[in-house]
């Protein structure tokens, strides 16, 4: 596909391409008009409603995961209304179709993913709050018989400057709700905005005080604590159970049947723990009940070697590119399935009420739900309420909700409220995983060591298979996170570029993990281009601006990174370089890393990043988040891994999965660029360049090529 | 019945004395700022005073803390204005959030201990806590923060 038309189309359907690829022509831009369904009398739009006394809710999309974009959505809010911060307040809403992301598309869906919270709904909460300006200025216009340009809406009122009146917006909201809702109303300037700034987050001073109410801090009237009893091995079915030890146990009430296995229903959480471990229970032999890690890596061996597999990408003739190569370099790499660990784990409170049942759960996705605790229970959608609570971790987790149906079916069960956790041993041992995955890569060389084409082959299991399996009703459909950040690289290979992906099955259900197939090929692709580097006898910088010397944007962010880590310089002795560069999301990021190896242990001093997003909102969230990403890949890189032995999980929780402590934390230096190109994500995409920069510079300090993760099971002593 | 002092205030706990603390304020007092996250010691989150000492309150039962005085992050200060708590608003520390309860106890403990720890000494008393946002270096900074400032 040629790379405008691919780009424009993504940045429509920023999840999806291959969606977006079916698309004739730009949908119109989604409507704004609300249900009632979160406004009530009080709503301007699907967006926002203003009360009497002028205060403002924003209705948002996003659920709260630590990102920011609560606090983000108040501050567009805000700048595009004319109201202060402090009378603006966010809440999840309810879904309605102008709060999907594609109302009247494919994924007509209200949810948290893509690094979307931003990238997407800056505009469109920009367009509702400069229409609820405008009937608002209208409504003034007409109580105070001046015209509407003769008005400004500042600090939560309408100003007639020139006689000195003004009416407070909380009083215009009833006039304003007859007057027709511009669809495409006049925004205000750029250069009088107020975004970007720092702002602190709203969402900060409660966490500091226990004070915010996540999912599991949910107590209702009447509720019962339920503890989830789920199987060892994927997909294993419930044999037989004998409840009467967990029954025995003081608080313990019922042992109920839920999707996937049993919940232990208590007066308190740790009574059905207590419950959970007495009770007896059988589950089926699968014919996987023998898988471990080295199965896993010879199925991903398979993929790459086998003859069929999908091609996405095929510019040039690459055989003959081959062929023809003075020097044709190759290697193959390989990661480990993944947890995301959040620190909540996965839990859900539900209350059922005649035929109307409501949810409060951390969820990232409202809609299914909605959809999927209203089928279980056999009610419609519209009678089950979401209430959207503070969520501790998300990383693409909480996308999905069958906890919430397991929770619907103790409440049913039993007739009360029921909150429903899964313990830390179950979620890394049934939560749904980052795939393991392996790629083969190939560079052709001419003999001045210019690089004349590219192969990748990416074998393992499809994220969207788990998570959207109507897509492969189309056997032609592509997975687009199975080559994520590759077939839409902006890297120019020289004549010829064939990206392929073999889908390789495997019992352990995955799913999206924080920057998703971009947080294995950052590894594989950059790791093998410093490999090409070598072989060319180049500098690793100095092939990428090669390869990139076509495209000023990113050359930027690669010199950022390069000058402000000092990029050819002279290190302390010990010390050593290594660069790497991704684009996922919308967004660009260069990392430089700063290494040391002593007797095979890898420190990482810092990490010079730079980012360009194109534009920002809060930046004070964007250099935490890319913080957090720095973090979040280096502790996947250094010792993260879930490991199979006979059909199970071997790490069960924190003790035998090591996530990323302080001590060894690097120093983060962000270096911004705004490039002024349509916004993109700032979540994940400071992800992917972190291992390959650190290996890398591991590359430079010992000789030793890492192609396989976590660096705890490489020996990289000399 | 367990009698146990809560944030200042004598309590009789309504639960059986083998029960985590931590679930005895969660379930039980409803003070839920005192998180879950492993129940083996190991994440840091549950993280709260008993006499004054950091203890891992999903390792602690109810019984062990009979008479004694139990500190929550809800009673670490009367407004929520723990120098701590003020450190942490002014580096903009929690992303999540989660973790930070448990952080903030444990970095309160070390700094009644330890008014002006060293760098090293900050990441040595808070290795037991997980942050899977990965906020460590500005935790580190609002600890170093908040020791000048005399917390």
């Amino acid at each position: 596909m040629e790379r405008r038309a691919f780009l424009s189309l993504a940045l429509t359907v920023p999840l999806v391409p291959a969606l977006a690829q079916q698309a004739a022509s730009p949908p119109p831009p989604p409507t704004i008009s609300a249900t009632g369904i979160n406004g009530g009398e009080r709503g301007l739009s699907a967006f926002l409603a203003i009360a009497p006394d002028g205060q403002v809710t924003v209705f948002t999309t996003t659920t709260e995961l630590g990102q920011g974009t609560h606090t983000g959505h108040a501050m567009i809010v805000a700048d595009e209304l004319g109201v202060p911060m402090a009378s603006v307040q966010v809440v999840v809403a309810q879904p309605e179709p102008a709060l999907r992301l594609m109302p009247n598309g494919p994924v007509a869906e209200m949810y948290t993913g893509a690094s979307f919270g931003n990238r997407i709904w800056e505009p469109r909460l920009r367009r509702a709050a400069a229409a609820a300006r405008t009937v608002l200025v209208q409504a003034a216009a007409e109580r105070l018989n001046v015209p509407a340009d003769a008005l400004r809406l500042v600090d939560g009122r309408v100003v007639h400057a020139a006689s000195s009146r003004a009416v407070a917006i909380g009083e215009l909201v009833a006039d304003a709700r007859r007057l027709p809702l511009p669809e495409t109303p006049a925004l205000k300037p750029v250069a009088e905005r107020s975004v970007p700034r720092r702002e602190p987050r709203t969402d900060i001073p409660p966490k500091t005080r226990g004070a915010a109410t996540y999912g599991v801090d949910v107590r209702l009237e009447g509720m019962l604590y339920a503890v989830a009893v789920l199987p060892e091995v994927f997909g294993a079915e419930l044999e037989s159970h004998d409840a009467a030890p967990a029954l025995a146990v003081a608080g313990v009430s019922h042992v109920v049947p839920i999707p996937r296995g049993l919940a232990v229903v208590a007066t308190s959480t740790w009574a059905a723990m207590q419950g959970a471990e007495a009770l007896r229970v059988r589950w089926k032999a699968t014919p996987h009940d023998a898988l471990d890690s080295a199965g896993v890596s010879r199925a991903l061996a398979g993929g790459l070697a086998r003859a069929e597999a999908q091609r996405p990408r095929n510019d040039g003739d690459w055989d003959a590119v081959k062929a023809a190569a003075a020097q044709v370099v190759s290697a193959t790499y390989e990661v480990p399935y993944l947890a995301h660990a959040p620190m909540e784990v996965e839990n859900a409170t539900v209350r059922i009420q005649g035929d109307r049942a409501e949810v409060w759960a951390p969820t990232q996705h409202q809609d299914w739900m909605i959809r999927d605790v209203a089928q279980a229970l056999g009610l419609p959608p519209a009678n089950v309420t979401m209430h959207t609570t503070m969520a501790g971790g998300g990383f693409g987790r909480r996308l999905h909700v069958e906890v919430a149906v397991q929770a619907a079916h103790v409440a049913r069960a039993v007739g009360r409220p029921v909150q429903l956790i899964w313990r830390r041993e179950d979620e890394f041992a049934q939560g749904y995983w980052r795939p393991a995955f392996a790629a083969r890569m190939e560079a052709a060389l001419d003999a001045q060591g210019r690089v004349t084409g590219f192969f990748l082959r990416g074998a393992g299991p499809s994220v969207m298979f788990d998570y959207r399996p109507a897509l492969f009703r189309n056997p032609a459909f592509v997975d687009p996170f199975a080559l994520q950040s590759v077939t839409d690289t902006r890297y120019r290979f020289g004549q010829a570029f064939r990206a392929e992906y073999a889908r390789v099955d495997l019992p352990p259900k995955v799913w999206l993990w924080r920057s998703v197939g971009s947080s294995q090929y950052g590894f594989f692709v950059e790791s093998f281009l410093d490999e090409v580097a070598r072989a060319a006898n180049k500098d690793p910088l100095a092939l990428r601006r090669e390869l990139l010397a076509h495209d000023a944007r990113v050359l930027a962010v690669l010199n950022t990174a390069a000058e402000k880590a000092g990029w050819g310089t002279p290190l302390p002795a010990g010390r050593h370089r290594g660069i790497a560069y991704m684009e996922a999301y919308g967004s660009l990021c260069a990392q430089v890393a700063e290494v040391s190896v002593n007797r095979g242990e890898v420190t990482v001093h810092k990490v010079t990043v730079a980012y360009d997003a194109g534009s920002y909102v809060n930046i004070n969230t964007v250099e935490s988040q890319i913080e957090g990403s720095v973090v979040w890949g280096l502790s996947a890189m250094m010792g993260e891994k879930m490991t199979l032995k006979d059909g199970r999980a071997v790490e069960r929780n924190f003790d035998a999965y090591p996530i990323q402590r302080m001590a060894g934390v690097p120093v983060v230096e962000s270096h911004l660029i705004t490039s002024g190109q349509p916004m993109g994500g700032v979540g994940e995409p400071a992800v992917p360049p972190l291992a390959p920069a650190v290996c890398n510079a591991i590359f430079a300090a010992t000789g030793k090529r890492v192609r396989a993760l976590p660096l705890s099971d490489q020996e990289l002593r000399a | 019945m367990v009698q146990v002092t809560i944030n200042g205030q004598a309590r009789q706990v309504d639960a059986p004395p083998a029960m985590p603390l931590l679930w005895a304020l969660r379930d039980v007092l409803n003070l839920t700022g005192t998180k879950y996250g492993c129940g083996i010691a190991q994440c840091g989150a549950c993280t709260v005073h008993v006499d004054g000492v950091a203890v891992r309150s999903c390792q602690t039962s109810l019984g062990e803390v009979a008479g004694k005085a139990v500190t929550t992050i809800e009673g670490l200060h009367p407004q929520g204005q723990h120098p701590l708590q003020q450190a942490w608003v002014q580096h903009q520390v929690p992303q999540c959030g989660f973790c930070q309860s448990g952080q903030i106890m444990g970095a309160a403990a070390l700094l009644k201990d330890t008014p002006r720890p060293t760098p090293a000494q900050v990441e040595e008393a808070m290795a037991g806590h997980i942050c899977r946002c990965g906020t460590y270096t500005r935790i580190k900074a609002a600890i170093l923060d908040a020791a000048q400032r005399g917390a």
